[in-house]
């Protein structure tokens, strides 16, 4: 391996951006001493670090050596005083065009004490890849947060991540050819290629019985294949694959679209909590443009993100009973949902997929009148939702069902990242919304709510801490409809800055959302990485599977609120003879590949 | 009096449950497809062109985040076509926010299930404008040249002597331009367009 000294990227210590707006002056030593914690990194670290700065409000970069990163990403992890700090993703990024080098950059969520916004923090590590040996040292090794992470820019851009303990394909289709990655910029966002497929599945241990599920399960209805290794009736190892309906949404917002066309499609990532997605990167978005965005506008987000967390929590609690067999209760959580959904497609013009955000502000105000409906909704919901639970928690069929199975301890939840109710139902004290500055694009700051934390880590605590956040979810509408104050809608932006980063994110109803930007010319978007919850909650799951019965394994799944995507079937009917004609798998990617384009 | 009642009084008064047409009244489910639905008036639907207002301006193409709507010049039978496809909207009522003339009109219409992809498309085509010297035709289209017209004051139609030059290739403008200089102040123009000049003389003499 090469070391990163002997690059020539350059490399001086810079400030783009002041706690009270842009200066280009601060020097690093005001920075370092900024926040707690930063100054000690740079200590422990100082030979290896060739840059620091402070990429907008509560975010901080530092270039490091890549031999290093593993230390340096355990340094912060397991930071003895910050105790929830985690790594929250990493993006890796072709820079060739700019420097000629790749970049990967683990970033992680700093939290020093919880809901002590000012001082809570991200920090980015940005390491240089050669562009002709792209390989860093493996995080994962020692930190199982970090195995999906660098499997996917092994996967997406070619990157070598040196002793990685499973460098399977992740995310790429098994008939994608070798050697071919899609996010490097010399690849199209058009071209796909097809090879013969080839499976890697994990070797079955010894004496078990391999029970598979998925990857279409009418369980949970999204494609994901699980192969449970079983002795028995007990689950002893699981094999993931999953990213079925990965839609490389991220390659078609870099380059082809603007700014405000991005944040329609980043809408779309999920017909669940897609508004999360849309405030994150419009936050992003709007961080990098450096403008404040009026309150009335804040407060209108943060209503619509309550209403959605609000009927998610229903929505998913329906699953869980579904799940247990207790379909009175499914129906009844969905029957209770209901007037949500009806309310918000009179607030925004739709069920789902608002379409209410736009980089600045909203697009629709909220008329007076309308409070006194949401007043109403609110109410309903909340004495509905009580009875459900008087009725739902005094079942035996669901409690003896949800009560002790699929236990995520709190040291597992921790290595790997867990977030939001998942982790919060194993003891973990963190919300985003409290603990970072969503100020700029959201109003929880001037709101009150309680976050809602217990120890035992099981299904029923899941439930648990769901129903409780639902509750303090109806309660911040109540606060926001009656603080909401006039004023604009939105601002408008002019010209981003070219080549600068910032993370926008939200606590979606199942966990962090961070949507990285970094801008190009011309208003374009040059990177945004996405990252659902999901995408650390999911690698956890084997783990709580484990020592666990095959009939609790879809409620185990079920219980992280796995993001849900359709499968995709085609089939062909023939109208004259009324024969079905099922297509091979060779036919339907030649038929998507010519009718690309059409739909 | 229904009819003379403002938008928002229309929008306060639509009730879910008085608009729905089904006999038995279900507090949740509903019988759909067998019943139509009425979305709410605030309803996101499909768009409409309507083809009477639009003037080809392409704003709405520029804005559209998935490629729905696609604008087309085919120069030799002088046409600019708007081709909108729904099939790929999103309903996102992007193109809505960004028409100059209202001509993309907001539906309530969520239905677009068909056996014949045809009956998603909408196509507009415009007749492109012209060049009075040289009979080429333009980028743009008559009625962009028209709504121009309306829509700028007197003083900077005059003051850019837009009259003589709107209906003109980009290449007539500038010869113009030069003859014009020329006339005015003499010899005295910047060599680039000297060197335009000649060429363009040689080539037509
Ligand atoms: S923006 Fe309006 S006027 Fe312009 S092309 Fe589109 S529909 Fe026609
Ligand atoms: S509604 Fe959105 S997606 Fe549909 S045509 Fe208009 S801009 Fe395009």
């Amino acid at each position: 391996m090469v070391n990163t000294k002997d690059l020539e990227a350059h490399f001086e210590f810079e400030c783009k951006a002041c706690e009270n707006g842009r200066c280009a002056k601060a020097d690093v030593n005001s920075i370092l001493s900024e926040r707690k914690g930063l100054r000690d990194f740079y200590e422990a670290f100082k030979e290896h670090i060739k840059g620091c700065k402070r990429m907008t409000y509560g975010q901080y970069q530092f270039v490091i050596d890549r031999e290093v990163l593993p230390e340096a990403v355990l340094w912060w992890h397991n930071h003895p005083e910050f105790k929830e700090t985690h790594l929250s993703t990493a993006v890796g990024t072709d820079e060739r065009p700019l420097n000629g080098h790749f970049v990967y950059m683990p970033f992680l969520n700093v939290q020093v004490e919880f809901a002590n916004e000012p001082e809570n923090y991200w920090v980015f590590l940005r390491t240089y890849l050669l562009a002709d040996d792209p390989s860093f040292p493996s995080v994962a090794e020692k930190l199982p947060a970090a195995l999906w992470i660098e499997r996917e820019v092994k996967d997406l851009l070619g990157f070598k991540p040196v002793n990685h303990p499973d460098p399977r394909r992740l995310i790429l289709p098994e008939d994608w050819p070798e050697g071919v990655y899609p996010l490097r910029k010399d690849m199209d966002y058009r071209h796909s290629p097809i090879t013969e497929p080839k499976v890697e599945f994990k070797e079955k241990p010894e004496d078990t019985t391999l029970v598979p599920m998925g990857p279409a399960h009418m369980g949970i209805e999204e494609p994901a294949h699980f192969r449970l290794f079983v002795k028995g009736e007990e689950i002893v190892d699981v094999d993931y694959r999953g990213f079925y309906s990965h839609r490389g949404i991220e390659k078609t917002g870099e380059g082809r679209l603007t700014y405000n066309q991005v944040l329609f499609l980043a809408e779309r990532i999920c017909g669940i909590c897609g508004y999360q997605h849309s405030v994150s990167y419009a936050m992003a978005v709007e961080r990098l443009a450096d403008v404040d965005i009026p309150d009335r506008a804040r407060y209108i987000r943060t209503l619509l993100l309550e209403l959605e967390r609000i009927h998610n929590h229903l929505l998913w609690v329906g699953i869980a009973a579904h799940m247990v067999g207790y379909d009175t209760g499914f129906m009844h959580a969905w029957r209770i949902r209901e007037p949500v959904m009806w309310l918000v497609e009179r607030l925004t013009g739709n069920r789902k997929q608002y379409g209410m955000n736009i980089v600045g502000g909203v697009r629709r105000d909220i008329l007076d009148y309308r409070k006194e409906e949401i007043l109403k909704v609110v109410k309903q919901i909340r004495e509905g939702t009580k009875t459900f639970l008087d009725v739902a928690l005094n079942t035996n069929t669901f409690i003896k069902r949800a009560e002790g199975v699929g236990i995520l301890p709190y040291k597992v939840a921790k290595a790997y990242s867990v977030l939001g109710p998942t982790a919060r139902a194993s003891g973990r004290k963190i919300d985003v919304r409290k603990d970072q500055a969503v100020k700029t694009a959201t109003a929880y700051n001037e709101i009150d709510f309680k976050v809602p934390v217990y120890k035992e880590g099981d299904v029923l605590a899941r439930v648990l801490v769901r129903m409780d956040e639902l509750f303090e979810s109806l309660w911040m509408v109540e606060q926001l409809i009656d603080q909401m104050p006039g004023g604009d809608i939105m601002v408008p932006i002019g010209k981003l800055p070219e080549y600068e980063e910032a993370l926008g994110f939200t606590e979606a109803h199942r966990g962090e959302v961070v949507h990285y930007v970094m801008t190009g010319e011309k208003n374009k978007v040059y990177r945004w990485k996405v990252r659902a919850p999901t995408y650390n909650n999911l690698p956890a799951v084997p783990e709580m599977l484990k020592g666990y019965h095959v009939a609790d394994a879809p409620l185990i799944i079920a219980s992280i609120d796995p993001c849900y995507s359709c499968t995709e079937r085609v089939q062909f009917v023939d109208v004259n003879t009324g024969k079905v004609k099922v297509l091979t798998e060779a036919e339907f990617n030649e038929l998507s590949i010519k009718y690309k384009g059409v739909f | 009096m229904a009819e003379s009642a403002s938008y928002t009084e229309k929008l306060k008064r639509w009730d879910r449950f008085k608009a729905e047409k089904f006999s038995k009244k279900a507090p949740v489910t509903t019988p759909y497809p067998f019943i139509d639905i009425e979305k709410p008036p605030e309803y996101r639907g499909i768009p409409h062109i309507n083809p009477e207002k639009c003037i080809g301006c392409g704003a709405c193409v520029n804005a559209c985040p998935p490629d729905a709507l696609i604008m087309e010049w085919d120069k030799e039978h002088g046409v600019k076509r708007l081709t909108y496809n729904a099939a790929r909207c999103i309903r996102c009522a992007r193109c809505i926010e960004v028409c100059p003339t209202g001509a993309m009109e907001p539906t309530t219409r969520f239905e677009v299930a068909t056996d014949n992809k045809e009956d998603l498309v909408e196509v507009v085509e415009h007749k492109l404008a012209y060049c009075e010297e040289c009979g080429e035709y333009l980028d743009f289209t008559e009625r962009q040249i028209e709504y121009v017209r309306n829509i700028l004051p007197k003083d900077v139609f005059d003051a850019y002597a837009l009259e003589d030059r709107i209906k003109l290739t980009q290449e007539e403008k500038m010869r113009r331009t030069v003859i014009k200089l020329r006339e005015t102040e003499g010899n005295v123009y910047p060599a680039f367009m000297l060197v335009r000049e000649t060429k363009d003389d040689g080539g037509e003499e």
